[in-house]
């Protein structure tokens, strides 16, 4: 007996040697795109965390911004969420999902050209998303702010980033895609689709498009997106980061392996219905409020599935929890995405969001995902991957020790206070005194009850992102002590289907060259885009018919003062809804129909209440008062935490684009009467424009006529007018007269070129 | 509300589409095995930067060495 | 035979026992099949495998046994054996080295094993075998799966995969943990399919390859089925209840009539595939029962389905709403799931295994030539075959020469092994123990005495009582009932003269009654008692299994390897007590044979020597035990064995071993005690006696089963224990020398007298009781391992759970008829609302969830109750967590507590 004679017949002569290249091969996983994503993630991590410190500053110091346009914080606020969700969240999930997906597929990207597209033009629309921000290119629509330029970037570099996937797969060596693949390629498609619907806009300029959607219509649509990119951006892709990076880190297989296919499946067919949750109360058709309710209710489930199979992976493994500094980010980043999908739900319940809406109990519930679900989540796979990639071991644990305490201080410092905050808004928003007053009819009242818990969020803040420099040196260090490894060879045999059952795909994928497919799929893109531009506005344009008669469209000078409105981001503060609450209209007036904002492209409902609802505010106050205001809000409102606009008193309103603006209008259904943009308009523009200066003057205010002040204050005075006020002169025709006189006063005054 | 019908289209869609992709990954015997992935996933990396550390072992005399080790070496 | 250094023998467990289980590391490893994580959480939690004293001088680098010495130590790693550290070697020089960062000590032990001689594996290579044994072949290419019992970690599944590296000429290679199986796709022409075995065998991971290989079934288009009936039906669901919900929202005050119209067709769209396909499987069964014109539960369910689906389309197409659609889809979602969570399937275990998987595949034919190994199904009437220490006797043979030494425990139950001379008569099935001898075949593998068992009708029937289950019973009422009431409505209807409230009524008493809940009610509780039991290692083979059990009132046991364990004897020395230094040469010698009878002596002085010479041995005696390791060593197969250990003659055997080499003998001609008699320094000191030792706890069991039921007792063996049982199971019936026929014809008369049996065994010979009795246990002594066709697969270590099994059986019973009971509630108070034509779509949606959950949660619930009070909750494993059945805790040994085989001897 010697088992020595066993392997003796398999050795092989050099001849087998040669030929087993026919079966074997030999490849290398591509680290150094990995690693730029690497990189990119702290960057942008650390820039969106400042930008967002800075707003909260702004929301107690309103001088913070030096006055400064650019960084006010109805400009900052888009800044911060989409540094945050598409450059931070964004690239840590592209690092992850290039990282795993070769690994998972034993096989190398599809195409490096197609990785570092992917890598560049990526960031370099965060860049223009940093400039254009801040300079007031909006949209308005919260987590898709950007103008249509970039929208179409973006849906570009989207597209590359799906063919490399689905391309990735198509050649991979191993037969089975484990259940993390499958949360990448819902990611893929489902963005897709969602980016695309909802950015469907009508350019004006380079910098400025209309939405095609108006009103009720956008909202519904915005909702669904804005839900589904929290869904398919925020949780899809980081859930299948989490099934690889976990179980890695932890060295055990994931819990129940079964209960996460079933985990995908399930999610995949709910999420997608969850949107109209956002809408609650509002204008927004019942049953539409209710789907979303019963949906999100329903998410809990599956979700809650995933968290238990991701915590109950590490049962037996606390012990290595308690020195992994790695494992410690997984353990409180999964169970707050299980507080976050227990919460989300809740809030979904009607009777909490009349409540919840508008407050701050909002912002404490997003920052439970995105500190807790995204932040830590990629702050462990950093502290994973870049001893990996340099081949050596984290500089110092300790350090990733005292990160891990700072990070988790600074979340509480920054959710509870939220919390309490939000509730606090909430209440005292609906007291009413004993024979049927409001308690707080002074909005300010509630403002400055909730400033010390701002304070307190700041201080977190503050705290999370020291954490995320601690990190930062971290990794810089491991980076500097190890030696970077861009080409980590594997090897593996090569998938040949064995049954016809077994292809792994129906076709063989030889004729698969990367150029073709990324050019027929760009190819498809454009010509969904352009179809459905063409298409959906015909189509909706027969259902903004107003339901109430009086509601019409907005006069040139409002219409210029509204995206002024736009572009300094007003919404972000300012709800333009009013809820059917008896504590909301005591407080703002009537509440919203469906049937005033027909001609709302886009649609300002806003989300949030850190100001009073704009939308009754037409003639509620003097022009001379929102001059006032506007100039210096603690003037009119003492205690005010709203920034100064000096620039808009300085500005000359630019109405070159004016006639393409109607035009534009004209197109997705506003009724502007034909040739009105050449000539009328402009006319119009002039006189209501004078009309108010004349009222300023009657508040003893000199202003000149061409400047934006002007159409902003035109525009608030319009807000919510037209379904009271039956006989309003807001129809073009009506003010036209007085429009032409006027002129003559104001002739001179010099036309902006 | 017609643009619950473009929602609705929109998502049908997708949904169909992930229809189909769960029919071919069951029809493909991807879920024959519902445990052995998860083993798999812990294996498929050359071991802990540690052992990529130290030296691999000895280089081997016999032909069918193609592994990646000897190759660096 | 060659007398070879043998390894020191350390522990037990160490001897072949029956194939399946012989590529096994160590009975203590293999854990519950569809709980696999046991072994891979400890080797990943760098546990200590093995359950026994560590060795010497430390593991074993490559399989973690203890090692004797450093004899085979390579720069400071460990080997316990020659063949441990040659793979070692091999995965290092080829780059596998991570094999063991994977585990600690991840190998598997590789055994010396008379396989590896060239030519072994040769008929692998007959086309006739691969032809097969092959998946699939295109002459250049082929791809074979094997069954590897030794697959046991993440380690082992890594290096499998990975064989390519050892061998160019092997490609994809894909294990299926749950299973223990490994896919391999190989070049043909490279690598002949012998050779990809013994690479296999040698690296330790042996396939099983018996007869039973060749006809594996192809498996798994079920399952696909069902996943896709599962998927399909639960993405109609989802969106057909988004698309109903706006109604009972109320839609319509929103301008949504057209939307309506546009949902509800949807809806008709999406629900159609499901009633069609993912029902697929209640209609067929419907029908086929309506063919047989009985009453199952299929036939009101498919009405029901039909009844929403036709009701609502009408309603779609008249534009009066959404119809049912919600509910019909979740109600098939609903039954899907439930029955997926009764088909509990262990996916290592077989219930329906006959003897070709007990038989090898090959054997060796002695020819002019020399030896030849051919294929199992090519051995003629006549032909001369060789079989070797712990190889099978594949067909009726006569002993042409060499002394056999058969070990027909497995077979007849004959607990002690037979020396028989040439000319003897050997039964296929026996196991020889010591040399190799000579035999020749005078029957067909088929015909032999023992295969000829499964020529019985007993195998040719199916059981049919599947269709006589509660439920059916339960549904024929039911049926009747239900159609009666919904005519009577629409009679009723019909005669004030409202004829569209009429057939409103009809339908919807068909929909409301549609038994979902009471078709849930059944595979929810059986389901979870399937899964409790499974933990405690008592895999049943359906829930009907269960039902069954609950009727039973009789029991049969088999003895040998049922209340006795085959495979561990125990061993008591009767003479003048021996020195610890005298039980170490005795030990060494013994310890180097193969025969059971030395090996059970060997083990039973080693373990007590430990025991008493803890202390630190002098400087010579350790000197002395070196020495030991490669003793002068002597084995005469049949007759005894002598070695010589530090200068000391020892010798053990038969009387007769030991007059030859002139040992006098005790002066009173007495024969001794026991069988085999010692000898040292030529001085008779006594004998072994060896008596089949019972299994753990088992008394008291059986004392209280022959109170609670009727009890037999049926054996092969010969008398010679009767007194022994009679006293362990009072007043029950004692039968001997029962032939395999005749113990299936005994259970068969029970039977006419219209008792419900259990039979329990373990052999082969037990097979034809097993079959015929209504439920039939089989007794494995480790998970995994070869077990005959049965319906319950119980861990030698549960026995003592026989009674509670019973009990628990019966209690689930009582829970299915209140979930009945519990269900048939909800039918009345839906059923009054549908009879009186009032039942809305949304009453049923919400009716129809709300029953089927709370009969889920009273059903599964109850049974996990019900199991802790019979206190089989109470050894229900700590720790393991309900979602994933495939989990464990690490704390947790997947055998239970370890059984010791030998009690202390009184030495």
């Amino acid at each position: 007996m010697s088992p020595a004679a066993a392997p003796e017949p398999n050795l092989l002569t050099q001849e087998q040697t040669r030929s087993a290249a026919a079966n074997i091969e030999t490849f290398s996983y591509d680290n150094r795109v990995v690693r730029a994503f690497a990189i990119a993630t702290v960057v942008w991590g650390l820039v969106g965390m400042s930008a967002g410190l800075l707003a909260a500053l702004e929301l107690i110091f309103p001088g913070v911004n030096l006055n400064l346009q650019f960084i006010t914080f109805g400009r900052l606020r888009p800044v911060h969420t989409n540094a945050v969700i598409f450059a931070f969240v964004g690239n840590g999930m592209f690092m992850g999902i290039y990282y795993s997906l070769q690994r998972l597929c034993k096989a190398r990207l599809f195409s490096d050209a197609l990785s570092w597209f992917h890598f560049w033009g990526w960031n370099a629309i965060i860049v223009a998303a940093a400039i254009t921000l801040p300079l007031g290119f909006t949209s308005s629509k919260e987590y898709a702010e950007l103008e249509w330029p970039i929208d179409i970037a973006i849906a570009v570099v989207w597209v590359v980033f799906t063919v490399n996937l689905l391309g990735t797969i198509l050649k991979r060596r191993e037969r089975h895609m484990y259940v993390a693949i499958w949360f990448y390629i819902a990611t893929a498609l489902t963005v897709a689709m969602l980016h695309i619907v909802n950015s469907l806009e009508i350019p004006v300029t380079l910098w400025k498009s209309y939405s095609v959607y108006a009103g009720v219509q956008d909202a519904l649509v915005q909702w669904w997106y804005g839900h589904n990119a929290v869904a398919f951006f925020l949780t899809t892709p980081y859930l299948g980061l989490m099934y690889y990076f976990l179980p890695k880190a932890a060295n055990r297989p994931v819990f129940s392996y079964r209960l996460s296919i079933i985990h995908f499946w399930a999610l995949i067919f709910i999420y997608i219905w969850a949107g109209p949750h956002h809408l609650l109360y509002t204008a927004l058709p019942d049953w539409a409020q209710s789907l979303g309710m019963v949906f999100s209710v329903m998410l809990v489930a599956p979700s809650w599935g995933g968290m238990l199979n991701g915590l109950l992976t590490l049962r037996g493994a606390w012990d290595k929890v308690r020195e992994e500094p790695m494992l410690k980010f997984m353990v409180v980043a999964v169970t707050a995405y299980g507080m976050a999908t227990l919460e989300g739900p809740t809030l979904a319940i009607k009777s909490v969001n009349a409540l919840s809406h508008y407050t701050d109990w909002t912002i404490a519930h997003v920052h439970t995902g995105a500190l807790g679900w995204n932040g830590f989540l990629t702050f462990s796979m950093l502290y994973w991957l870049f001893p990996r990639l340099y081949r050596t071991n984290l500089w110092s644990p300790k350090l990733a020790n005292y990160h891990f305490w700072i990070a988790l201080v600074g979340m509480m410092f920054y959710v509870v206070p939220m919390y309490v905050s939000g509730v606090t808004q909430g209440l005292m928003w609906k007291q009413f005194t004993p024979d049927g007053f409001l308690q707080y009819p002074n909005f300010l009242e509630v403002v400055q009850a909730i400033l010390p818990m701002h304070r307190l969020r700041a201080i977190g803040g503050t705290l999370y992102i020291s954490g995320a420099v601690l990190m930062a040196f971290n990794l810089y260090k491991t980076a500097r002590a190890g030696k970077f490894l861009p080409e980590e060879e594997a090897q593996a045999p090569r998938l040949r289907g064995a049954a016809p059952a077994e292809q792994p795909h129906p076709w063989g994928h030889r004729w698969l060259e990367a150029k073709p497919l990324t050019f027929t799929a760009l190819a498809v893109l454009a010509v969904v885009i352009g179809g459905l531009v063409e298409i959906v506005p015909m189509w909706l344009v027969k259902e903004n018919v107003p339901t109430i008669a009086s509601v019409k469209p907005y006069t040139p000078l409002e219409l210029l003062g509204r995206d002024i409105y736009i572009r300094e981001g007003c919404v972000g503060c300012h709800s333009q809804m009013i809820r059917p609450f008896r504590s909301e209209t005591e407080r703002y007036g009537e509440y919203s129909k469906a049937g005033e904002f027909v001609y709302d492209h886009p649609f300002l409902w806003g989300s949030k209440r850190t100001g009073p609802d704009l939308h009754r505010v037409g003639g509620k106050y003097p022009d001379a008062w929102h001059y006032r205001h506007l100039f210096d809000p603690r003037d009119t409102s003492p205690g005010s935490i709203m920034p100064r606009y000096p620039w808009l008193f300085t500005q000359i309103l630019e109405t070159n684009s004016l006639p393409a603006r109607l035009k534009a209008l004209r197109k997705v259904g506003v009724p502007y009467p034909l040739s009105y943009e050449d000539g009328p308009a402009e006319k119009e523009l002039q006189a209501q424009a004078a009309q108010v200066v004349l009222n300023l003057k009657t508040g003893q205010v000199n202003a000149s006529p061409d400047r934006e002040i002007v159409a902003v204050i035109a525009y608030l005075q319009r807000l919510g007018k037209d379904i009271k006020a039956t006989s309003q002169p807001a129809t073009p025709v009506a003010t036209a007269t007085a429009g032409v006189t006027t002129a003559a006063a104001t002739a001179g005054a010099p036309t902006p070129k | 509300m017609s643009v619950i019908l473009i929602l609705m289209i929109a998502s049908l869609t997708l949904a169909l589409v992930f229809l189909t992709c769960f029919i071919w990954a069951v029809r493909s015997g991807q879920f024959e095995d519902d445990y052995t992935p998860s083993l798999r996933v812990l294996t498929e990396e050359q071991g802990t930067p540690e052992e990529r550390l130290e030296p691999s072992s000895s280089p081997g005399t016999r032909p069918e060495d193609l592994s990646p080790q000897a190759n660096r070496t | 035979m060659e007398l070879t250094p043998l390894p020191p023998v350390v522990g037990r467990g160490r001897r072949a026992s029956v194939p399946a289980s012989a590529g096994q590391r160590c009975d203590g490893i293999c854990g519950e099949p569809e709980m696999p994580v046991p072994e891979l959480l400890e080797s990943l939690a760098n546990e200590t495998r093995l359950k026994r004293q560590p060795g010497g001088a430390g593991r074993c680098f490559h399989c973690g046994e203890p090692c004797a010495d450093r004899s085979f130590a390579r720069n400071d790693k460990l080997f316990c054996c020659q063949g441990c550290l040659l793979v070692h070697e091999l995965l290092e020089e080829n780059g596998l080295g991570q094999f063991y960062a994977l585990s600690e000590h991840p190998g598997v032990r590789v055994r010396a094993r008379g396989g590896q001689e060239a030519g072994h594996g040769a008929y692998l290579d007959d086309p006739a075998v691969q032809e097969r044994l092959l998946d699939f072949t295109d002459g250049k290419t082929s791809r074979v799966t094997f069954t590897i019992p030794s697959i046991h970690c993440v380690a082992c599944v890594w290096l499998l995969e990975n064989l390519f590296r050892l061998n160019p000429a092997i490609g994809e290679a894909r294990v299926n943990f749950p299973r223990r199986e490994v896919a391999i796709r190989f070049e043909a022409q490279r690598l002949p399919l012998s050779g990809l075995v013994s690479l296999l065998v040698s690296l330790g991971y042996e396939p099983q390859l018996t007869l039973g290989e060749l006809e594996k079934a192809p498996r798994d288009s079920l399952s696909r089925r069902r996943w896709l009936q599962v998927g399909l039906a639960g993405f109609a669901f989802g969106n057909t209840m988004l698309l109903s919900l706006p109604g009972y929202f109320g839609l319509d005050q929103f301008n949504g009539s057209w939307l309506k119209a546009v949902f509800g067709y949807l809806s008709l769209v999406l629900a159609a595939p499901v009633l069609v396909y993912s029902a697929g499987d209640y209609w067929r069964s419907a029908l086929i029962a309506a063919r047989q014109r009985r009453l199952t539960l299929e036939v009101p369910i498919v009405i029901g389905l039909v009844a929403l689906y036709l009701q609502s389309a009408w309603q779609v197409l008249a534009g009066q709403g959404f119809g049912f659609l919600d509910s019909l889809t979740g109600l098939v979602f609903f039954l899907l799931c439930g029955r997926a969570f009764q088909d509990k399937s262990y996916q290592r275990l077989a219930f329906d295994r006959d003897y070709k998987c007990f038989f090898p595949l090959s054997v060796r034919r002695k020819t002019a030539a020399g030896m030849e190994s051919i294929a199992l199904s090519k051995l003629r009437v006549g032909d001369r075959l060789v079989v070797r220490h712990g190889e099978l006797i594949p067909a009726d043979a006569r002993l042409v020469s060499g002394f056999a030494q058969i070990d027909y425990s497995f077979v007849t139950g004959e607990s002690e092994p037979m020396l028989l001379s040439p000319g003897a008569y050997l039964y296929a099935g026996g196991q020889q123990v010591g040399g190799s001898v000579e035999i020749e075949t005078v029957k067909a593998v088929s015909q032999s005495y023992l295969t000829s068992l499964w020529n019985h009708e007993a195998f040719q029937k199916e059981q049919g009582d599947t269709l006589n289950t509660m439920v059916n019973r339960y549904s024929r009422l039911f049926t009747v009932a239900v159609i009666t009431i919904a005519s009577c409505a629409a009679l009723f209807w019909s005669c004030e003269g409202q004829w569209p409230r009429a057939l409103k009524a009809f339908t919807s008493v068909l929909i409301v009654a549609c038994p979902c809940a009471l078709a849930l009610a059944a595979p929810f509780a059986l389901g979870t008692a399937l899964r409790l039991l499974g933990r405690l290692n008592i895999f049943l083979k359906n829930g009907l299994v269960l039902e069954r059990l609950a009727r039973v009132k009789t029991l049969v046991f088999d003895k040998t390897g049922t209340l006795t364990s085959a495979h561990s004897a125990q061993t008591e020395f009767i003479g003048e007590p021996l020195l610890p230094e005298e039980r170490r040469w005795v030990a060494e010698v013994a310890g180097h044979s193969t025969h059971p009878l030395a090996l059970g002596i060997s083990d039973l002085l080693v373990c007590h020597s430990r025991n008493v010479a803890a202390a630190p041995l002098p400087e010579k005696a350790k000197e002395t035990e070196k020495r030991a390791l490669r003793p002068r060593f002597v084995e005469r197969a049949g007759l005894g064995l002598a070695g010589a250990v530090s200068g000391h003659e020892v010798r053990l055997g038969s009387k007769r071993w030991l007059e030859q080499s002139g040992v006098p003998m005790p002066g009173d001609g007495s024969s001794p005690a026991g069988p085999v008699c010692l000898a040292l320094d030529g001085k008779f000191r006594g004998s072994f006696r060896i008596t089949s030792a019972l299994r753990p706890d088992l008394a008291l069991t059986l004392a209280q089963l022959s109170q609670a039921c009727e009890v037999f007792l049926v054996s092969g063996d010969n008398e010679r224990e009767r007194e022994r049982f009679a006293r362990l199971m009072p007043n029950a019936e004692l039968r001997f020398n029962q032939a395999p026929l005749e113990k299936l014809e005994f259970i068969r008369e029970l039977q006419l007298a219209g008792k419900h049996v259990m039979m329990v065994g373990d052999g082969l010979n037990d097979a034809g009781a097993l079959k015929q009795s209504d439920v039939g246990v089989a007794v494995v002594e480790n998970v995994g391992a070869f077990s005959p066709a049965s319906d319950i697969i119980i861990d030698a270590a549960r026995m003592s759970e026989l009674g509670n099994l019973l009990r628990f059986s019966r209690q689930v019973t009582r829970v299915v008829h209140w979930s009945f009971a519990i269900s048939t509630v909800y039918n009345l108070a839906g059923l009054s609302i549908a009879a009186a034509g009032l039942l809305s779509p949304l009453i049923c949606a919400v009716l129809m969830p709300l029953s089927s959950v709370s009969v889920v949660l009273f059903a599964s619930g109850m049974t996990g109750w019900v199991a802790r009070r019979t206190g089989l909750g109470l050894r229900h494993i700590p720790g393991r967590a309900a979602l994933g059945e495939n989990t464990q805790t690490t704390s947790q040994d997947p055998r239970g507590p370890v059984v010791p085989l030998h009690p202390q001897p009184a030495i």
